[in-house]
């Protein structure tokens, strides 16, 4: 009878050990061994060695405040700094404002449109939203009497990156408005009544009754974002190829150039990469699985 | 009966069914075997190259001249830069290939696949002496050659729409003096962005024009050497044409880099006065009128960069006798014969004909015949370096003050890539 429900487990343990857990394991295995075009035997740490000897990767000769290139890591970590607040208090403002609004589900749904695009279609987009001629960032600026700073803000290496960044919080920020809007749902009419009547202000609520009940919400808002922004790469890879100078690159893209675009392709440095990532990854995760189940 | 006799004859009786089963199912499992073979499928090979629009259109009568004569059947599926220079050897690293025939402008990349052993040889398909000999040797491996130069290319100047300089009383230029006049006068007509247009895209149009500083503001030795490693980025000689470079884009000359194709479309609309750009401009469904399209090499031309298409065979095609006879088509003088016709084609093989040739193409080849031809930088290197290049010189566009760590960059990854860092 004990045995009862591992075989009901069986199924999805087996997908489970041929597509995620076997995939991931032969990366980490490829990652110790020299694959430059073909295999050619164990090398031990020498890819994660290589891989942060590179200026690509970590840029450890500029200071933090200083223009990129920086590195792939360390634009990793901008992306989390900038994208993950902004789109999380962008997302929870918008719910907030768009709670009990008439005619909101029209607004949320537009909203939500950057979300259900493809994120290629997404880069392209940011190609014309920030050319110098013909995109709407430019044509706002002129508006305003700032056409001196009008340019293509994703072909200098000191804008490139944050242009990137702002463009992703447009498309995710869709995602977590609809998180906190569910999450919303979930807080009792009564509770906001009764401080109400306490005299409590509008703030005062937002601050001490929704915001410490969205913290469910806010952990799966976070989670996912920083996953999202780890990963990101089809939008980098549309929109700027990591460039100029490697102005805007991250790690997924440096990883698929390493496997797909160099001549011989390296897998060996690419899954050292695929490696770090999923390390990165898999210790945030544990670290927000284990507030949650405080 | 017997309970003996009972046994004995149900053995018999289960022998007998026995029989008949094994019978039956040998006359179902055999009859199919002794049969007439069915009427093979016809064979399709698939051919991969990065020709879309107007130049798939010319590639496809090309190919219909080879199914008319040999009956084969050929489709051919237009890729993307990065989907050929990366779906194809993913495909190659596990042992399967979608396309019988590809159709590649990387003789670095098809050098490294060869080396790797995913390519057919085909030494004794075609006869190198009727190709220009570095169209061959770019893709000798260890004396043995693995393409067949189909196209020939160059990239020979500037391109400009003849009504617009005619309406502004412009000229081409002649000389260098000239040529910056030329851009002063560009920069300062109503409506211009910029006076050249700078293609972007995977970044190849920068390397370019780049490479057409180096070969005519230094000489088309000092390309020759940055391709053999003799001399780096840092060297004097590269770094006096790189600021020469640097100096026309400090002073506003060259657009901000965007999409090579949308440039076109740009200049046609006479948001910039010039484009640098190879020889396949002239069929370009963004240039309205082939016959308003003007071009002069570049003032005081020593070198042009010249290039080609090969046709290689994956070793896992599983058509390999019909591949073959498509790539001699391809390569023979029949086959090249039928694109030079129709024009934005530079054959390889000797026995096309002049005549062949259209005007515009016509003084292309004219004019490669005055200068060096040189192979291009980027692609006759390839790997790290190339994709170094491109990037770097995006940076350069945007920011000539970074010309020193630009050409530290590209030193680093030019003599990595080449084995000598």
């Amino acid at each position: 009878m004990r045995k009862t429900p591992f075989l009901f487990l069986l199924p999805a343990l087996i997908l489970l050990i041929l597509f995620v857990i076997g995939p991931t394991l032969f990366t980490l295995y490829m990652s110790f061994i020299d694959w430059t075009g073909r295999v050619r035997g164990f090398v031990g740490l020498k890819n994660y060695i290589e891989i942060f000897s590179r200026k690509s990767i970590i840029n450890l000769e500029k200071p933090p405040l200083s223009p990129p290139p920086r590195g792939a890591l360390i634009h990793n970590a901008l992306w989390i700094l900038i994208h993950v607040p902004l789109s999380t208090v962008l997302g929870l403002v918008l719910a907030v404002l768009l709670r009990n609004v008439k005619g909101s589900t029209i607004a949320k749904s537009i909203i939500f449109i950057g979300m259900v695009t493809p994120m290629v279609v997404g880069g392209i987009i940011l190609r014309f939203i920030y050319d110098e001629h013909a995109g709407i960032v430019n044509a706002i600026l002129r508006t305003m009497g700032l056409g001196w700073m009008a340019r293509t803000w994703t072909a200098y290496p000191d804008t490139a990156l944050l242009s990137l960044i702002l463009g992703s919080v447009w498309i995710w920020t869709g995602f977590c408005m609809v998180v906190y809007s569910a999450g919303l749902e979930t807080i009792p009419d009564e509770l906001i009544e009764a401080a109400k009547v306490d005299g409590a202000t509008s703030f005062q609520i937002f601050r001490h009754i929704i915001i410490p009940l969205l913290k469910p919400a806010t952990i799966v808002v976070v989670t996912m974002s920083v996953l999202w922004v780890l990963k990101v790469f089809d939008i980098v890879y549309v929109t700027t190829l990591g460039g100029p100078g490697g102005a805007s690159t991250v790690l997924a893209f440096e990883m698929y150039m390493d496997a797909f675009f160099r001549i011989p392709a390296n897998y060996g440095t690419a899954a050292a990469i695929a490696s770090l990532l999923t390390l990165i990854t898999l210790g945030f995760a544990v670290y927000v699985i284990r507030l949650m189940v405080r | 009966m017997s309970a003996e006799k009972k046994i004995l004859t149900n053995l018999i009786v289960s022998f007998i069914i026995g029989l008949l089963v094994g019978a039956a199912l040998g006359v179902y499992l055999i009859a199919p075997l002794l049969a007439p073979p069915p009427p093979a499928a016809p064979v399709e090979l698939t051919v991969f190259s990065l020709w879309g629009g107007a130049e798939e259109e010319n590639f496809l009568k090309c190919l219909k001249a080879f199914e008319e004569e040999t009956g084969i059947k050929v489709k051919h599926v237009h890729q993307t830069t990065e989907g050929l220079m990366v779906g194809v050897p993913s495909q190659f690293a596990a042992g399967k290939s979608v396309a019988d025939v590809i159709i590649a402008p990387w003789p670095a990349w098809i050098r490294s696949l060869a080396k790797e052993g995913h390519l057919m040889e085909i030494t004794d398909l075609i006869d190198p002496t009727k190709y220009p000999k570095d169209y061959v040797d770019l893709v000798t491996v260890d004396g043995k050659i693995y393409a067949a130069p189909f196209k020939a290319w160059a990239k020979p100047g500037f391109w400009y729409k003849k009504s617009f300089f005619e309406k502004h009383g412009l000229k081409p230029p002649k000389t260098w003096d000239e040529f910056l006049d030329l851009l002063e006068k560009l920069k300062n007509i109503p409506g211009i962005e910029a006076p050249i247009a700078s293609g972007d895209g995977v970044g190849w149009p920068l390397s370019d024009i780049t490479e057409a500083f180096i070969i005519n503001r230094g000489s088309p030795d000092l390309q020759v050497k940055l391709i053999n490693g003799e001399i780096t980025f840092t060297d004097p000689e590269v770094r006096k044409v790189f600021e020469e470079l640097t100096d026309l884009i400090k002073k506003g000359y060259f657009s901000t880099p965007d999409e090579w194709t949308a440039q076109i479309d740009k200049l046609w609309n006479e948001k910039y006065g010039i484009y640098f750009m190879g020889n396949w401009m002239t069929v370009m469904p963004q240039v309205k009128d082939v016959n308003d399209l003007g071009f002069f090499p570049f003032p005081g031309a020593k070198g042009v960069v010249a290039g080609g298409d090969w046709v290689i065979i994956p070793k896992y095609t599983e058509h390999p006798e019909e591949a073959k006879k498509l790539l001699q088509f391809l390569a023979g003088p029949k086959g090249q014969e039928i694109m030079v016709k129709q024009g934005g084609f530079l054959g390889t093989h000797a026995d096309v004909p002049a005549e062949a040739y259209k005007p515009a193409d016509k003084a292309v080849v004219d004019f490669i015949k005055t200068v060096k031809v040189v192979a291009d930088l980027d692609d006759a290197i390839g790997g790290d370096f190339q994709l170094t290049f491109w990037d770097q010189l995006k940076l350069l566009w945007v920011d000539p003050g970074a010309l020193d760590s630009v050409l530290e960059t590209l030193k680093d990854s030019h003599l990595k890539t080449l084995g000598k860092g």
